[in-house]
């Protein structure tokens, strides 16, 4: 393709990622009936990546030979595309419909096995959810925040935020089986190995889904830790990680002393971590911020070492806190992904094509691109079918 | 997200201001118009002396009440055609809009002023609403309590994302919504006003007849002429506008304008072929016209008006025009006003050696600096009327660019946005009598020529080679025209052509050439381009 042409293309797909396409709402839903293409079923025993994007569609990748195995087609609008892989590592979840809407692809013949829409526009609530999706370990129940907001005739009222419990096996119009009130301002979630629900918003909370009781599991925005100020976070790619780590980044400013000069302050990267098989969690600084990663996790093969992207790919060496190196990018990239090995860093969101570096030495192996537009905030996920 | 859009639709609304076609305006249409239109959603409180649900809770500005109906079209569905839309405008600006020093703080938003860096005292205020959109928007509404909640439900009900943002996320973003700003805007911006209560009453001002107005537009220089203002009917006027720029060139154009609330003018002037719209505020008095004229197309490029009522008694003097002259050297110059009649003075240090041009409005004289004269911003007096300044200088001790810090914005490429420009003037500044530039005695001496050209403003600025990729500065006209829109793929990680700017000023005087430096960021696209930024 000669530079013009990609230049309008990645436009197009940069507006579309900026809204610019406006917002249509979907009343009704319709269903292929057969999908036109579906591509061959995954392989037990191999390692696959997903992610989405415009106009609203999941890509499965084979990590074998890092190539573009199959494009599974999705119901309504794209946005945000958030996935969730199942534990049968064949349904894949997807929040979209402008966060509106879950759909549950079996990526093995793009058929669609879960719908919901969570607005009830009968009765005039329209209902969004912010990233906030996850599945029960045994792949059952899926769980989902709900943002509803009434719609009057002549003024909105936004409503309390709530717990939405969806079994998987009520299929397409799905309607939630239990719901429980909870906090404002979760935006990503997971569940641990016992059911729990940790779900991340102002602190991370744990949520017992059977009677709705939630307590905070690991503070955030009220820890208390001498000298440190409130920490930010900026979350919305739940990643399901290889090494079980359910890891929030967070920026924060550390004084010197109880005098609490700014000026003198040492500026900090750090993550928040549940264990997802114990639950148990950590509170961890890795570096000094000399800039913004969206996302970070920690590699599957060696605890000690944290990757971050935005602008550049870096990776840190935890107990140090230091930068061990850091490889520039061909442009912005959102979301973190990494191989089971730990071997391979997968680079997705923004634009259309998956960026992968070699995790040891940082050097670029290669890009897959995607058909369709913009990955824009998708969430990419790595699993072995 | 929901976010609203450059729709063909939203790029009419920002026009919709001054329509070529004469819509009714006749209260009793709007008032129809409302009925049939808008009880679908909103509720009639009371038929006779009507009132409606919501719309009659709150005052705005004829921009903020456009960017109402507007929303309606484009999130609720209304559909309403540009004349009854036009019609509803003008009476709820007119029943319930802001009085002239309501709106004072914020006219810049009114004027597409769109570099105005805001600044805030209060910090909760500028995070929680000026994050987002600029504070005068907010400070351009009047509402009771009741909707300023309603105000706060809208916003997280329609961008849910709103409490997830930076700024938000680190605090609860709605209790404090409700039960902090809530207070706070109905106090600060309260539906009820002594303001608004003697403005209704008091006596409006009269536009017919003739003003006499100057203009100032960066890269352009001074301008002067007389503007013509008869009655078409009511509220609507037509407009004739007969003058020239300080080098001749003619500045003529007519058109036609709405006057809103009683002192809000908008007009639409084809000036020599370019479509300029006039966001003028009328003072209470009706003795003086202000604001800011801009191209419909490029509101960026733009002319600061003033102008006094020719009147009977009206003394006045709105402009003077070049503002310095070197000391030993001579020129012309023009002073712009109404009532003009006496001896021109220039202050101490120049002679006025003779008068070019007379008339009831503007005096151009042949001016002399004295060779020994030193620097001093004078005041200028013609007859008894005082105003304006006209500095003389021996010297230029420093320079300043103006302004010191501003955007430009990235477009075209067959996109759907132009360019947005930036236009600079060098502004000469005396040191005064300590000698130190920089100090609170220094001198404006005004604006003086200068050559222009762009640096790296920083290190990582120079490393990206945004000089080169940012756009092209004109070295005579101070003016910046940015690069194409787009991802570059000659560009590091493909970025836009972005840039971060040191804008140079390179001043002659005399033997000695001055410099002074400002800043300009050039920025992407506005894509959410509502008629009050």
């Amino acid at each position: 393709m000669n530079n013009k042409n990609k230049m309008r293309k990645t436009l197009r797909s940069l507006m579309a990622g900026a809204g610019i396409l406006g917002a249509t709402l979907t009343s009704g839903v319709t269903y292929a009936d057969a999908p036109e293409k579906v591509g061959p079923a995954l392989k037990a025993g191999q390692e696959y990546m997903v992610v989405a994007n415009y106009p609203n569609q999941i890509h499965v990748l084979d990590l074998q030979t890092d190539s573009l195995l199959k494009t599974c087609k999705v119901p309504g609008a794209y946005g945000p595309g958030v996935l969730q892989v199942a534990p049968d590592k064949k349904t894949v979840y997807m929040l979209t419909n402008h966060y509106e809407d879950v759909y549950g692809i079996n990526v093995d013949d793009c058929s669609i096995s879960f719908h919901t829409t969570f607005s009830d526009r009968q009765n005039s609530v329209r209902t969004k959810s912010l990233f906030s999706m996850a599945l029960s370990p045994d792949g059952k129940e899926l769980y989902v925040m709900h943002n509803p907001t009434k719609l009057n005739r002549d003024h909105y009222r936004v409503q309390d935020t709530y717990l939405a419990v969806y079994n998987t096996a009520d299929g397409k119009g799905a309607k939630p089986v239990r719901t429980f009130p909870a906090p404002r301002q979760v935006t990503v979630m997971a569940t641990g190995k016992d059911g729990g629900l940790y779900m991340a918003g102002a602190d991370i909370y744990k949520m017992d889904v059977k009677t709705g009781k939630y307590d905070v599991h690991l503070p955030s925005r009220n820890w208390e830790r001498p000298l440190y100020v409130q920490p930010d976070v900026l979350n919305a790619w739940p990643i399901q990680t290889p090494s079980k780590d359910f890891t929030i980044l967070y920026t924060t400013a550390r004084f010197q002393d109880e005098k609490q000069d700014l000026a003198t302050a040492d500026w900090i990267y750090g993550y928040l971590n549940v264990d997802l098989e114990t639950g148990e969690t950590e509170t961890t600084d890795f570096g000094p911020i000399t800039e913004i990663y969206f996302t970070g996790m920690k590699s599957p093969k060696d605890p000690n070492l944290v990757f971050g992207v935005l602008n550049r790919l870096a990776k840190y060496d935890v107990k140090q806190q230091k930068l061990i190196k850091a490889a520039e990018l061909d442009h912005s990239y959102y979301c973190i992904a990494m191989n089971h090995d730990g071997s391979k860093v997968y680079l997705g969101g923004t634009y259309d094509d998956v960026a992968i570096y070699d995790a040891d030495s940082m050097e670029k192996l290669g890009n897959i691109k995607l058909p369709g537009g913009d990955m824009a905030i998708s969430t990419s996920q790595v699993f072995i079918r | 997200m929901n976010t609203i859009i450059k729709s063909p639709l939203a790029l009419a609304i920002t026009a919709a201001l001054t329509t070529t076609v004469l819509p009714s305006y006749a209260q009793e249409d709007a008032v129809k118009i409302v009925q049939g239109k808008c009880l679908a959603c909103h509720t009639e409180e009371n038929q006779a002396a009507p009132q409606w649900s919501r719309i009659s809770h709150q005052r705005k500005t004829p921009e903020g009440w456009l960017m109402t109906i507007g929303r309606m079209q484009m999130m609720h569905g209304l559909q309403i055609s540009d004349d009854d839309r036009a019609t509803v405008v003008k009476y709820l600006a007119d029943r319930q809009g802001l009085a002239p020093e309501e709106t004072s703080t914020y006219r810049y938003a009114m004027e597409r002023r769109l570099d105005t860096m805001e600044s805030f005292e209060d910090s909760q205020f500028e995070e929680m609403c000026a994050r987002c959109h600029s504070g005068a928007r907010v400070g351009l509404q009047r509402r009771p309590a009741a909707e300023w909640e309603h105000l706060v439900h809208f916003h997280l009900g329609q961008w849910p994302s709103t409490e997830y943002q930076a700024l938000a996320r680190d605090r609860d973003w709605f209790p404090i919504a409700l039960n902090e700003m809530v207070p706070k805007l109905s106090k600060m911006f309260p539906m009820d006003s002594n303001s608004w209560d003697q403005w209704q009453s008091a006596a409006k001002p009269d536009f017919v007849g003739q003003w006499s107005f100057a203009v100032h537009q960066p890269g352009r220089g001074d301008g002067s002429g007389l503007m013509t203002i008869t009655q078409q009917a009511g509220d609507r006027y037509s407009v004739s506008m007969e003058g020239t720029w300080a080098d001749g060139t003619p500045l003529k154009g007519s058109g036609t304008a709405i006057v809103y609330t009683g002192f809000e003018w908008r007009a639409e002037i084809d000036l020599g072929g370019v479509i300029t719209r006039q966001v003028l505020a009328a003072s209470k008095d009706g003795m003086n016209l202000s604001g800011r004229v801009f191209e419909a197309a490029h509101d960026e490029r733009g002319m600061e008006f003033s102008a006094a009522k020719a009147t009977t008694g009206n003394h006045q003097i709105v402009a003077v025009y070049p503002q310095n002259l070197k000391a030993g050297e001579s020129t012309e110059v023009t002073i712009v006003g109404t009532g003009l009649k006496g001896r021109v003075s220039l202050g101490n240090g120049v002679s006025v050696e003779k008068v070019l041009k007379r008339t009831y409005n503007s005096v151009t004289v042949l001016a002399k600096a004295d060779a020994n004269a030193t620097t001093s911003a004078n005041s200028v007096t013609v007859g008894g009327v005082n105003g304006g300044q006209f500095a003389v200088y021996n010297k230029v001790d420093s320079i300043k660019v103006q302004p010191a810090f501003t955007i430009a914005r990235v477009g075209g490429n067959g996109g759907s946005t132009p360019k947005v420009q930036a236009r600079f003037e060098a502004e000469a500044w005396g040191a005064g009598a300590d000698g130190k530039p920089g100090t609170e005695d220094d001198i404006r001496i005004g604006y003086l020529p200068a050559s222009w050209h762009v640096e790296p403003f920083d290190e990582a600025a120079r490393a990206d080679n945004d000089v080169y990729f940012a756009g092209r500065m004109d070295a005579t006209s101070g003016v910046f025209t940015p690069g194409n829109a787009g991802p570059n793929p000659e560009r590091r990680m493909s970025t836009n052509n972005a840039g971060n700017l040191k804008v140079v000023a390179s001043v002659k005087d005399g033997d000695q050439t001055l410099q002074g430096d400002g800043q300009l960021i050039v920025t992407v696209q506005r894509w959410n381009d509502a008629p009050l930024p």
